[in-house]
């Protein structure tokens, strides 16, 4: 219990102080670069502050990607729609609070009842949080039961995902009733968030699985250095960029596309992509560009220079084409083949696979869309050819809908289709 | 941090002894005043400091009842802090600067209300979170008491059964009967796991009733654990006739210390969390009954105990945290449902099935309805304080 001689520390106090700290170190660091530099994928400077909760659009989306993820997927255990809603409503206001830096809750009036927060962001910096929340199909129908009564309400979009060949799902990394998408530089500040909200959740809604993500694999921004994968290359060149004007035509869901309670809403596909790490390190480099259809260290398109060159495939050289027939840019190209989602996806480690001691390693694919019927599904029954697969295997699902944003305080993420 | 600014001056000594033992019978609360005469008398005080940023804390969290806000400045530019209730002012301190500190009070009623530091550079609004305070029910020390020794008696009646309960089981490991004490076992230490939190606050004595392997010295070790790897993993009871001895002089010794004990409602219903802190920690994982694997047994015991302290409590929540005790029986119900989906005859189980018979999903689906219950009840301390 804090007496009176206890010094008062703001949590925003604190971090002026460190903001300040921060600057220091970065020049600091700017004199310690050597000839050849790594490219930092976000300026310091960059990985403080804070994003706004409330919106047309829910945040974390059309956001600067940031660095760290956690995920977490859901199983709802209440039988009463009345649950859920509460829930919904106490997840907003918590999630707006902690976006901004505060506690999960206000404080305990009494120091016999638990801590409404569970401390551990306290004095840390929101790092750009942003708390993403979506609906999976369980919502609305599980096992054949409509337990909620909002069967009707399922979006079509909302269709559950074919099977794709040489998928390799484990129900303990796939699907979820409700989900929650925390993105932060700082990763103790996104398990914070999904800590206290599964904490808040208790008694409604259990966690299913989590996924940890350690380095953003997409720039979402155009200002955003291109980030590299665990296979060594630059991913995500040609993703869509937030500021970019156009690219709300791919993402956003439209009056004309519905139903209304999705209006401003979006689609995302969680993937968990595990890649077999020691095959690839161990394939030549030419097979490891010719895999992809980019070169490694510059990530410039096969036949190109620079990383930004226009892919060009009709190219050919002694007959054969440059970027090969079954490259994975020839085959996931948005601009070839007119299918544009929004990735927004990590690089995820998970220890070891106890069967054969490699790395449980790989990425965590996250992509937003308008509608997955018109877009990751196409695109990834494309991807059946993909040399890629060699190297990977798809372990985990999801589909979520992600519903609009809150539009301010007192308006719980979900409202409309609860309301 | 908000939590860490707000600064309840009026807790007694006594209940923060409490509040971080949990458990402990503190020699100090036999002398000092109830603490429910205490806080009644004393209004709370919150301390807010000025600066040129605005008022610290920003968002203040506090409980119903009289307060007193003192309101500091280190010389910055804001020198006045104000509390409304939308635009209804309830009280402000003006003109308040270094070495001239402003106080008032206020008798604070459940609901938000606004904060206002006029000049502050970096905000100048903030907000006052009122929670519900202690019911009136829970002022009412005859109804605290009427809980308290309502607990006493089940406490007492569950040390009784077990001393009785222990006496055929030690019989039949002093005759070297291990297939009868085999099924006494489970059936007599359960009216242990049901009052374990009272019996943990005699020191020495939940160590020499109920240490597992690896918790003490081999050559101290003795309990019911002691006789539970004799009688499973050794199957043999040769020189176990002592250390049966000392568990039934241990369990007089413990019902003897019964009497000695008070109470604090705030207590009990800690004991009743940590009671299903003990199924979440021990039980569902199998650990404790690591030989006989009659944990269920003790899960359910457990669960009685937490019960039957809920029980206790349940007049103290009437009212304003009806709500709160109808979740709460709501759960507990619900609990004990699914503890009782895994009925078994094995005869060692006590009714129930032997834990290495349940699944993974049936193990995880218990230890989700323990946290489903558990989450609410660690409110309740909060709830009965008086």
């Amino acid at each position: 219990m804090a007496g009176p001689a206890q010094a008062p520390l703001s949590r925003r106090r604190f971090l002026a102080a460190g903001a300040a700290a921060g600057a220091v170190a970065t020049v600091g660091a700017g004199f310690g670069l050597g000839p050849f530099h790594r490219e930092t994928p976000a300026a310091a400077g960059d990985s403080r502050g804070s994003e706004p909760f409330h919106g047309l659009h829910q945040a974390g989306i059309a956001t600067a990607q940031q660095d760290r993820l956690l995920f977490a997927a859901y199983d709802l255990i209440t039988t009463r729609a009345a649950d859920v809603a509460r829930l919904l409503a106490e997840w907003t206001d918590a999630a707006a609070r902690m976006t901004d830096g505060l506690d999960a809750a206000p404080a305990a009036a009494s120091s016999l009842a638990p801590p409404t927060d569970t401390g551990e962001a306290t004095g840390l910096d929101p790092a750009h949080l942003t708390l993403t929340f979506g609906f999976g199909p369980g919502l609305f129908t599980k096992n054949g039961v409509d337990r909620y009564g909002l069967a009707g309400q399922r979006p079509a979009a909302l269709a559950d995902l074919p099977a794709f060949p040489r998928d390799a799902l484990d129900p303990a990394h796939s699907d979820g009733d409700l989900c929650v998408q925390a993105c932060s530089n700082d990763p103790q500040v996104a398990y914070h968030a999904v800590r206290n909200l599964t904490r808040i959740a208790r008694g409604t809604a259990v966690l299913r699985w989590t996924q940890q993500g350690f380095g953003r694999t997409s720039s979402t921004t155009s200002g955003q250095v291109t980030p590299r994968n665990l296979m060594g290359f630059k991913d995500g060149t040609n993703n869509l960029r937030t500021d970019v004007a156009g690219f709300g035509e791919h993402v956003w869901v439209t009056a004309a596309d519905g139903p209304p309670w999705m209006v401003g809403g979006s689609y995302l596909v969680a993937r968990r992509i595990r890649i077999h790490i020691e095959v690839w390190d161990r394939s030549s480099l030419t097979d490891q560009e010719a895999t992809i259809g980019r070169t490694k260290t510059e990530g410039a398109p096969l036949g190109g220079q620079r990383e930004r060159d226009p892919i060009d495939l009709s190219a050919h050289h002694g007959g054969e084409p440059v970027i090969p027939v079954d490259a994975h840019i020839r085959l996931a190209n948005q601009d070839a083949n007119g299918i544009h989602i929004l990735r927004r996806g990590y690089s995820f480690t998970d220890g070891i696979d106890p069967q054969t001691g490699q790395l449980d390693a790989g990425l965590f694919f996250l992509a937003y869309q308008r509608d997955p019927r018109r877009q990751f599904v196409p695109l990834q029954q494309r991807l059946a050819v993909d040399k890629l697969n060699e190297y990977i295997q798809h372990v985990g699902s999801a589909l979520f809908a992600i519903p609009p944003g809150s539009p301010a305080p007192g308006q719980p993420i979900g409202a409309a289709l609860f309301g | 941090m908000p939590k860490a600014l707000v600064v309840l001056l009026a807790v007694p000594l006594a209940l923060t002894a409490c509040s971080s033992g949990g458990k402990t019978v503190s020699e100090e609360g036999k002398t000092a005043p109830p603490a429910s005469q205490a806080a009644a008398a004393a209004p709370k005080t919150i301390e807010v400091n000025l600066t040129d940023d605005g008022c610290e804390p920003r968002n203040i969290a506090a409980s119903a009842g009289p307060t007193t806000f003192k309101v500091t400045s280190a010389g910055g530019g804001v020198t006045e802090f104000e509390v409304l209730d939308g635009s209804t002012l309830l009280g402000e301190a003006e003109h308040v600067a270094p070495g001239k500190d402003g106080s008032f009070s206020l008798t604070l009623r459940p609901g938000s209300f606004t904060t206002l530091c006029p000049g502050g550079a970096k905000y100048d609004k903030g907000t006052l979170e009122v929670a519900a305070g202690p019911t009136a029910a829970a002022t009412n020390a005859a109804q605290s008491k009427a809980a308290v020794d309502a607990y006493l008696v089940y406490v007492k009646g569950e040390a009784d059964q077990l001393i009785a309960a222990t006496a055929p089981f030690a019989a039949a490991v002093k005759a070297g009967d291990v297939a009868r004490a085999k099924n006494l076992y489970a059936a007599a230490r359960s009216h242990y796991e049901a009052i374990e939190p009272i019996a943990e606050s005699f020191g020495d004595l939940d160590p020499a009733i109920d240490a597992r392997a690896g918790d003490v010295a081999l050559d101290q070790w003795g309990g019911f654990h002691r006789l539970e790897k004799a009688l499973w993993a050794d199957g043999n009871v040769t020189g176990m006739g002592p250390v049966a001895d000392k568990l039934e002089a241990d369990l007089v010794k413990l019902r003897q210390q019964i009497n000695t004990v008070e109470l604090e409602p705030a207590q009990i219903a800690n004991g009743a969390v940590e009671l299903l802190n003990e199924v979440s920690t021990s039980k569902i994982t199998g650990e404790e009954d690591r030989y006989s694997h009659t944990d269920l047994s003790d899960f359910a015991a457990n669960l009685a105990g937490s019960q039957a302290a809920f029980d206790a409590l349940k007049p103290l929540l009437a009212g304003a945290q009806q709500a709160l005790s109808d979740q709460l029986e709501q759960r507990f119900a619900d609990v004990k449902a699914a503890l009782d989906g895994h009925k078994g005859t094995d005869p060692t189980g006590n009714g129930f099935a032997l834990y290495t018979t349940l699944t993974a999903e049936q193990t995880r689906a218990l230890s989700t309805a323990v946290d489903t219950l558990a989450e609410p009840l660690s409110k309740v301390a909060a709830a009965v304080l008086v």
